[in-house]
């Protein structure tokens, strides 16, 4: 057979289209799996989220996971998958979430399913916020992430969440931690245990 | 150069074409499906929408904030400037006002700790007359949307950031104008 012939339409036609779909496939898998951004202590965020200055990959991420998000001017998002041991989230576990003074006007943490939306439980507790948790005289925090309702304390509710994420919203960031997302000391999320076993 | 080089060129080719092609159209194709869902099929342009509770049943736009009231308005750039307007809520609750382009890009965000009064602006193209003195934040885009960000994390705060929010605007303007470049 030569390798030096000319190449028939049906060949080129085939080889472009097998291209094409290859192509697709490989822009689907860099822009799917979330808003991307580095790694801070198991929390992802990116300083370019939302800004005229994200590349076209981060810009179609965002648009797919956090379509009309904010730039960090006015908030910065982070969002973890799993908890502090590395384990993926899963609304069977219990978590505790506890952290200290965060450096914005006020901060959110919300759950959500695979799909990018609220869970669809009727628990009516789909986040908790700065409002809701009670500081100690050191500023620590602490709630709970768990399909049912904790005995106290500011609680999210995971039920019916399957394997789920978790974004953390902190509006009005100041100046140092827009300037400098390592400079936030993030809460930590231990899984407390699952399905009643610890 | 022989067969398999070319094919191999011939499929590098058309794999980036299609990769990166995916990849610029998604943030204008999703934003088309967003603004043309608030807009109700582009019956309702350059007027804002005020969206009920965010409940697990929200679902126009990927991660909502259970703990915001949003409002939106699919602005229109083609026949001129869009001015937009929003009251803060009482006890200065926190607002933001932010526009977005067809690319997905915020163009700009405003809040109430900055403009206690209320925060107003003009969305304009470039070139396009402008009121003389106004805020004037360019678009890249004819059409976007602007979304109305109010703090409400239980039925209370959400009754009082919808009424305060009912004072919104945002409406395409007229002459009196002058020149953004």
């Amino acid at each position: 057979m030569a390798n030096r012939g000319p190449l028939s339409r049906l060949t080129i036609a085939s080889t472009i289209a097998l291209g094409l779909i290859a192509g697709l496939f490989s822009g689907w898998w860099a822009i799917t799996g979330g808003m991307g951004g580095k790694n801070y202590s198991g929390w992802y965020g990116s300083r370019v989220t939302g800004s005229k200055d994200a590349d076209p990959w981060l810009r179609a991420r965002v648009a797919i996971s956090g379509l009309l998000a904010l730039n960090r001017n006015q908030a910065i998002y982070f969002t973890r998958k799993t908890d502090d041991a590395g384990e993926p989230f899963s609304e069977n576990c219990r978590y505790s979430v506890t952290g200290g003074p965060l450096p914005g006007k006020w901060w959110s943490v919300t759950v959500y399913a695979a799909d990018n939306y609220l869970p669809l439980n009727q628990d009516n507790a789909l986040s908790f916020d700065a409002t809701e948790v009670v500081s100690d005289a050191r500023g620590q925090w602490s709630a709970t992430l768990s399909p049912t309702r904790p005995e106290s304390g500011a609680w999210a509710s995971t039920s019916k969440a399957g394997t789920f994420d978790i974004t953390l919203r902190i509006y009005q960031p100041e100046q140092r931690a827009q300037d400098d997302f390592a400079s936030i000391t993030m809460p930590k999320v231990t899984r407390i245990d699952c399905g009643g076993k610890a | 150069m022989n067969r398999p080089v070319k094919l191999a060129l011939l499929f590098a080719a058309a794999a980036a074409v299609g990769h990166v092609a995916l990849v610029m159209v998604t943030p204008y194709a999703l934003m088309r499906i967003v603004t043309q869902r608030a807009s109700q099929d582009g019956a309702l342009i350059n007027r804002f929408q005020f969206g009920p509770r965010t409940t697990k049943d929200s679902r126009g736009v990927v991660r909502p904030s259970p703990d915001l009231a949003y409002s939106t308005c699919v602005y229109d750039l083609s026949n001129g400037p869009v001015r937009v307007s929003a009251a803060p809520t009482p006890e200065q609750g926190y607002v933001s006002v932010s526009a977005f382009a067809a690319n997905t890009d915020n163009i700009a965000v405003f809040d109430t700790t900055q403009r206690p009064g209320g925060v107003q602006f003009v969305l304009a193209r470039e070139g396009q007359q402008t009121p003389p003195g106004a805020e004037v934040v360019i678009s890249p885009s004819n059409r976007g949307i602007v979304l109305d960000r109010r703090l409400a994390a239980n039925d209370a705060m959400f009754a009082a950031a919808d009424q305060a929010r009912r004072a919104d605007t945002c409406e395409a303007i007229s002459a009196p104008t002058t020149s953004t470049e």
